[in-house]
């Protein structure tokens, strides 16, 4: 548990970083470091969006699945760990 | 009598009248129905009544109930399947077969679209007045016995396939010319016109017309329950198969049809489903979630990521990834432009923009963190097997200034903290990777302790340790090296020994048994052929350890020969041993006035060594030659580490304590190619080439390993000079 924390706190000081959101598997949050309301509307846009992408890859090959989802947009870049029963959102922006 | 009207029944698969001339006294379990081969295919009843309560009931209802009101769409099905019990003698046999031959959800369709307006006799109508209300009692009963366990419970539903039922039979009125009856066909049909020509005035044909009378009809409205409807969707997507599917195949058998799947994939959802919902109680608990393993490796994995987006460009750099400046690209193109204007001895000189530049240091990023601050930098080592692994270790050189040291273990993948960390008692002065068993990091130690640790594991303890062996290290381990070596002398193939120097003066030989990656902590052997080092100016051999005996500080193995290597001491000799030999030494070099801190062959030109010290001076010998070649002095400074390039055979790197100096012997043999100067208070202490890249690696005393590329070096051959 410490390891956890103290890995959260490396991400969380890294240069860029906005934010770190853990969402579990129905889209409530559990963990946040940015404030509530960006939370809630992180988590609700991202869980649908990662079931579609889930979706996605299995129906080309049922066999694969999502790993890594990564949306790198003008002013950030938004990296999620999908799992089976949490996801892992961190925002990051190296525009500066 | 009593006589009824048609009763109309709502059904969801279709509706039928019945026209009924009733006869109710009849008790239907006296019935005895025999088709017309007179065999007994009297339908056993679905449900028996008790005799007594169903006559009972048989005079109430009568008297008063008009049922075509009764009926509700709950009923139907039952009732159906009563209709089925009441069907008698009259009937057309198959019906009764059917019954007897089809599963029970099937019947239900079939039966009731199979009973047609003539078709249903007195007696099935009678059987449904009797069982009405026996029904309707019987269906409350069965409702409360339905638990929970029993929606839960896996129903099986067998469905199987019936024999034909023919609804409509419309035989074609067309048959081919190829037929067998075609010509018989063709005869009636003459037949048939001829006849109809001679019916026109003939006196056997007579028009005659008939009159039918029609019941009159009459409206008759029902009412029902309102019938719920319910929407189900279910996503059927080629994973979502596949995952039932496989869930399945765990307990079904194997020749489930696609179909059955597909149903089936509906009945997992659902328990799916309820399932998902045990499991939100306890997911509530997201400490779970936050200690599980799988988070922690997200986490890295994140952690990595990021990494990589912050330090791209220098990675980039590192990889020798084409840069994307536009900048430096216009230049070129310029300097192209005049070029194609100049004239042929232009374009030579102007060829490689790269010429242009001076060559120079450019420093990418470090390795460091808040553990290794403050600590010295001893000595560093590339993973043999995975060349972006690096290991450091930390300790000071200094006696007075010992305190703990630190062995990491970094990675190309995140330059902001280690990937492993091995806190150790004492300072680490020096580190190597085992070849045969990239896995193994070999650290010595400032008391002159070698451990020995296994990278893949997350564990920090040390595998094996040498503290406790009989003939360990007194001094500080100044160097270690694995080597391969033919060991025929021990009757073992040839195999991968650790070779370390220290400062008690000894050379030794370090074993490991068999036990090569196992977990019990065992004890290093060393061989009978320990080696003793002596002066070279001393009268007596003695065999006292202490004192008498210079501190090794260095040795290298020739690369071409593995048996012969050299060794530099305290005392400013360097000695060429050989390791078949050890009790004298083949040759020494005697150039240097002070301590002897690092020796390294040239990988290319294997008569070439190098050697530097403490006395400010870096002395090139050739192996043959007592005398030095060449001396390198361009400061007063201790030149603390040496390294050949393995690119070039002409360029070596020496750090002494203020600047890191790159010379290239091609150039200029007075003066380094490039010099990169310290921050102030910082002293560089090790370095380190890249092998699959051009860059270098600078230790320093604040504990921190830069990565610099060298830039706009020519590349040259590797020839012998």
């Amino acid at each position: 548990m410490a390891e956890v924390e103290e890995t959260l706190k490396r991400i969380q000081s890294q240069k860029g970083v906005q934010g770190v959101i853990v969402v579990n598997s129905e889209g409530i949050p559990i963990k946040s470091m940015v404030d509530n309301s960006t939370t809630v509307q992180y988590a609700g846009l991202m869980h649908s969006f990662i079931m579609k992408a889930k979706s996605t890859v299995r129906d080309i090959d049922p066999q694969n699945d999502l790993t890594f989802l990564r949306i790198c947009s003008k002013k950030n870049e938004i990296m999620i760990a999908p799992d089976k029963d949490y996801f892992l959102i961190v925002i990051q922006n190296l525009t500066e | 009598m009593p006589e009824f009207s048609s009763p109309r029944f709502l059904h969801h698969e279709g509706y039928y009248k019945a026209r009924t001339q009733a006869n109710f006294y009849y008790c239907y379990l006296n019935i005895q129905v025999f088709d017309e081969q007179g065999k007994d295919v009297t339908p056993r009843p679905l449900y028996r009544p008790e005799p007594s309560a169903s006559l009972h009931r048989q005079s109430k209802i009568l008297s008063t109930q008009d049922f075509s009101g009764a009926t509700g769409s709950d009923f139907l099905s039952s009732l159906s399947m009563h209709q089925t019990s009441g069907v008698n003698a009259s009937l057309v046999g198959p019906f009764s077969r059917t019954y007897g031959s089809s599963s029970i959800s099937k019947s239900t369709t079939s039966t009731t679209e199979s009973i047609a307006d003539e078709i249903v006799e007195p007696g099935s109508r009678r059987d449904t007045a009797i069982s009405l209300s026996d029904v309707l009692v019987r269906r409350e009963e069965i409702k409360e016995q339905l638990t929970k366990e029993d929606i839960d419970k896996r129903v099986d539903i067998y469905l199987t396939e019936t024999e034909t039922i023919w609804l409509l039979d419309m035989p074609t009125v067309m048959v081919s010319i190829e037929s067998e009856d075609a010509e018989k066909v063709k005869e009636r049909n003459k037949d048939y016109i001829e006849l109809c020509k001679n019916r026109v005035g003939n006196d056997c044909f007579v028009e005659r017309m008939m009159q039918t009378l029609n019941g009159a009809p009459k409206n008759k409205e029902v009412q029902c329950d309102k019938i719920l409807m319910e929407d189900k969707g279910i996503m059927a997507t080629s994973w979502d198969l596949y995952d039932s599917f496989n869930a399945l195949e765990t307990t079904l058998a194997p020749s489930v049809t696609e179909r059955k799947s597909i149903t089936s994939s509906s009945i997992i959802d659902l328990e799916s489903v309820i399932l998902a919902r045990i499991h939100e109680e306890e997911e509530d608990h997201s400490e779970a979630i936050l200690k599980s393993e799988k988070f922690q490796q997200d986490l890295f994995f994140m952690e990595r990521v990021l990494m990589e987006n912050v330090f791209q460009p220098k990675l980039a750099a590192y990889r020798q990834l084409p840069e994307e400046e536009e900048e430096e690209g216009e230049e070129e193109e310029e300097e192209q432009k005049e070029i194609v204007v100049g004239s042929s001895i232009l374009l030579d000189l102007s060829e490689a923009p790269e010429e242009i530049l001076p060559p120079s240091l450019e420093r990418l990023w470090s390795y460091t963190c808040e553990l290794t601050n403050g600590h010295n930098v001893s000595c560093m080592a590339w993973n043999k097997l995975n060349p972006d692994l690096l290991a450091v270790g930390y300790g000071q050189f200094g006696f007075q200034e010992q305190k703990k040291g630190l062995a990491c273990c970094w990675s190309l993948k995140n330059p902001m903290w280690p990937e492993r960390i091995y806190q150790c008692d004492h300072g680490v002065t020096a580190l190597d990777f085992s070849l045969a068993n990239p896995n193994l990091l070999a650290v010595g130690m400032y008391s002159g302790t070698i451990a020995i640790y296994n990278v893949q594991t997350h564990n920090t303890t040390a595998l094996l340790d040498s503290s406790e062996s009989f003939d360990k290290h007194i001094g500080p381990v100044w160097q270690l090296k694995w080597i391969e070596q033919d060991r025929g002398t021990t009757g073992d193939d040839k195999g991968e020994i650790l070779i370390s120097i220290s400062g008690d003066g000894r050379i030794t030989k370090w074993l490991i048994r068999k036990g090569l990656g196992c977990t019990d902590l065992m004890k290093l052997k060393r061989t009978a052929s320990e080696r003793k080092k002596l002066t070279g100016e001393k009268e007596k051999k003695s065999e006292a350890l202490i004192s008498r005996q210079p501190p090794g500080m260095c040795f290298d193995f020739d690369p071409r020969n593995t048996n012969i290597y050299l060794a530099g001491t305290e005392e400013g000799h360097i000695h060429k041993c050989s390791c078949s030999y050890n009790e004298q030494f083949l040759e020494t070099y005697q150039a240097h006035k002070g301590p002897v801190y690092k020796i390294a062959w040239n990988p290319f030109s294997t008569d070439m060594f190098l050697s530097c010290s403490a006395d400010w001076s870096i002395i090139l010998w050739r192996q043959d030659s007592l005398r030095p070649i060449l001396t390198f002095s361009s400061t007063t400074n201790v030149v603390h580490d040496i390294m050949w390039s393995p690119k070039s055979a002409f360029v070596f790197a020496a750090v002494n304590e203020g600047r890191v100096e790159i010379w290239d012997l091609s150039v200029s043999t007075l003066d380094p190619l490039i010099v990169t100067f310290a921050n102030p208070g910082v002293k560089f202490t090790t370095v380190l080439f890249a092998r699959n890249t051009d860059c270098i690696l600078i230790g320093d005393s604040d504990g921190i390993v830069s990565v610099y590329e060298l830039r706009n070096m020519t590349a040259s051959d590797s020839n012998k000079v």
